[in-house]
């Protein structure tokens, strides 16, 4: 079951999480520097938030994919987009590739405003770390 | 590849060293070395190189840089075509019935 | 001559932000703007705003753009275009010119909504073809759909020069690396954690000393520098590029300001020298009133409420709202500037604009 992990540590004057999600499960109230509090129970997975976050800062993250693997849905925009089964440089936030990474699913919904969804499998032990791939270039 | 001179003023094509002149012959503020070099006299009237040249005058005289800006600003404020300047119209008027015209009286 | 309620200079969100409320309240209002479309940046802003939702957060900037155009048409504001607006008279008049003619205007109230210019640095070659702001590098890529080169090297951590090297990436360039002379990052570290992940090294403590090439840009030479921003002999490296993008701040442009008397103050935090103003955005000029990045640097939403503020002041004080009502208005929209100034990077700002208050 894909949940919600949000990475939002800065104190930045922004709430469209709170309004993207379609079953306010996040919530970050009238003081918009407040950082956003996600409830993974009432997270249903849907990627609303993981587009709408301008500092894409949203992920979704399913700790059983496989037997040895997880996944973590990010935003992605760059063209083209990456085919299913492209195996990535799986990257964290300071751009280090940790990891051989897999795309097992590409989500455009016009909902979406041209924010991509990629979804990579990854170890288990890196999914917590791992946040982006490498732009793909086609 | 060729090493390029170090210039402050691109309009007007002044360099580091020619300003660092001027302020040794004794500038020190923003409009004596307009006068002495046109550094911020060109097409952009100083919106690029006026801050550096503060800069370099705050670390020459030791004062804070906001001491040495915005320096003297005149009209007009932007490049316009003298025979523009002289015949500045009026805005549309409105004449008896409502309608608009425009006015052909200059100033 | 034709009497307009409100003159507003700059059609950026400052400027249309006021258009549209002294308008909606039945002013008359023109708006004047240099270039050919109105905006400001806002057209250039692919990526989605932060902000709360009032803010059209989540919301990409030309998208902002458009709406803001939508709402300037419904109240009415005359928009005239390619207008350089340069001069202001004592009388109240506002002369601005095209190519073709010089048109003077005459307006109860004007406001200044002129924005900002990017800071320039001075350095050996500086001058190269290829040296650019990256303003100028966004308006090739976002506007004109050109990229200004392949491989780029930008010049600034802030977030001009994080969200611009990402729009580049997006745009199919190569950024080989960020230089920031401070020992931090200037910007959002989320803005910087998406050029990480496309492979862009921020270099700390790093400056741009020489721009190398024979007519147009081949290569740059970086340098480590000091606690004073001072190069460091013998860290020197040539990274070969054929861009060079500056994002090194912006200085609120005040020429129109000046020349019409209103009084300047320095805020180091809000980019330099700018009109002294109150938190109504009144100047020191009686019926100047002064918005966005003109009265201080900060972001398109709060100019763009900054200009709300100005409009509906401009409003009141035609009689045209009675004071209940604009006192309500006028809460509402401090409301959200105030909540916009919050948090660690707002509360710089919020407490320079409470020493220009002051001043």
């Amino acid at each position: 079951m894909r949940r919600i992990l949000i990475d939002c540590k800065e104190h930045i004057p922004c709430n469209p999480c709170q309004f993207a999600c379609p079953t306010h499960a996040i919530v970050v109230g009238e003081d918009i520097t407040e950082l956003p509090h996600a409830d993974s129970e009432k997270c249903v997975g849907c990627g609303a938030c993981v587009a709408a976050c301008p500092g894409q800062a949203c992920f979704l993250i399913d700790p059983d994919f496989s037997e040895s693997e997880a996944t973590i849905d990010f935003p992605y925009e760059y063209l083209p987009l990456p085919p299913v089964g492209l195996e990535v440089e799986a990257r964290n936030n300071l751009g280090e590739t940790l990891c051989t990474g897999r795309v097992v699913k590409v989500l455009s919904l016009t909902a979406y405003d041209h924010t991509n969804l990629v979804r990579m499998a990854v170890p288990k032990d890196l999914v917590q770390q791992v946040r982006g791939m490498k732009p793909w270039r086609g | 590849m060729k090493q390029e001179r170090d210039i402050v003023c691109r309009c007007e094509e002044v360099t580091r060293e020619e300003i660092m002149e001027a302020i040794r012959l004794g500038d020190d503020s923003l409009d004596a070395i307009k006068k002495r070099t046109r550094a911020g006299m060109g097409f952009c009237q100083g919106r690029t190189c006026k801050r550096l040249i503060a800069q370099i005058l705050s670390a020459y005289y030791h004062l804070p840089v906001d001491q040495f800006l915005p320096g003297s600003i005149r009209l007009p404020i932007m490049p316009i075509r003298l025979s523009l300047l002289a015949e500045t119209v009026d805005g549309a008027v409105e004449s008896e019935e409502g309608g608009e015209v425009h006015a052909p009286d200059s100033h | 001559m034709k009497h307009y309620d409100v003159i507003v200079v700059g059609a950026g969100p400052a400027g249309l932000g006021a258009a549209i409320e002294a308008g909606r309240q039945g002013a008359k209002v023109l708006l004047l703007d240099e270039n050919d479309r109105p905006g400001g940046q806002l057209f250039k802003q692919i990526h989605k705003f932060f902000g709360s939702r009032e803010h059209y957060a989540g919301t990409r900037g030309f998208a902002i753009g458009r709406q803001l155009l939508q709402e300037a048409e419904e109240a009415g504001v005359e928009i005239h275009l390619g207008r350089r607006v340069w001069g202001i008279f004592p009388d109240g008049s506002v002369t601005a010119a095209n190519d073709t003619e010089s048109v003077r205007y005459q307006g109860s109230y004007l406001i200044l909504a002129t924005g900002a210019s990017e800071n320039a640095l001075a350095f050996p070659g500086c001058t190269l073809p290829g040296v650019m702001t990256a303003g100028a590098a966004q308006t090739f890529a976002n506007v004109h759909h050109v990229l200004p080169g392949q491989n780029i090297v930008m010049v600034g951590s802030g977030n001009v020069g994080l969200i611009v090297t990402y729009q580049l990436l997006q745009a199919g360039a190569n950024v080989k690396a960020i230089l920031e002379a401070a020992p931090k990052l200037s910007g959002y570290a989320v803005h910087a954690g998406k050029v990480r992940r496309a492979g862009v090294p921020v270099l700390l403590s790093h400056t741009v000393t020489r721009a190398m090439g024979d007519g147009s840009l081949e290569a740059v030479e970086i340098a480590q520098v000091d606690e004073h921003f001072a190069p460091i002999p013998g860290t020197e490296q040539v990274i070969p590029c054929d861009t060079l993008c500056l994002a090194v701040g912006l200085t609120p442009r005040v020429e129109l300001a000046d020349v019409s008397g209103c009084d300047l103050v320095w805020s180091g935090p809000l980019g330099g020298k700018l009109p002294r103003h109150n938190r109504h955005m009144e100047s020191s000029r009686s019926n100047i009133l002064v918005a966005g990045d003109l009265a201080g640097i900060e972001e398109a939403s709060t100019a763009l409420d900054e200009g709300r503020l100005a409009g509906t002041r401009a409003a009141y004080r035609l009689g045209l709202l009675d004071v209940g009502t604009y006192e309500g208005r006028r809460a509402e929209i401090q409301g959200r500037l105030d909540r916009l100034r919050q948090g660690p990077f707002g509360e710089k700002r919020r407490r320079a604009k409470e020493e220009v208050w002051k001043a």
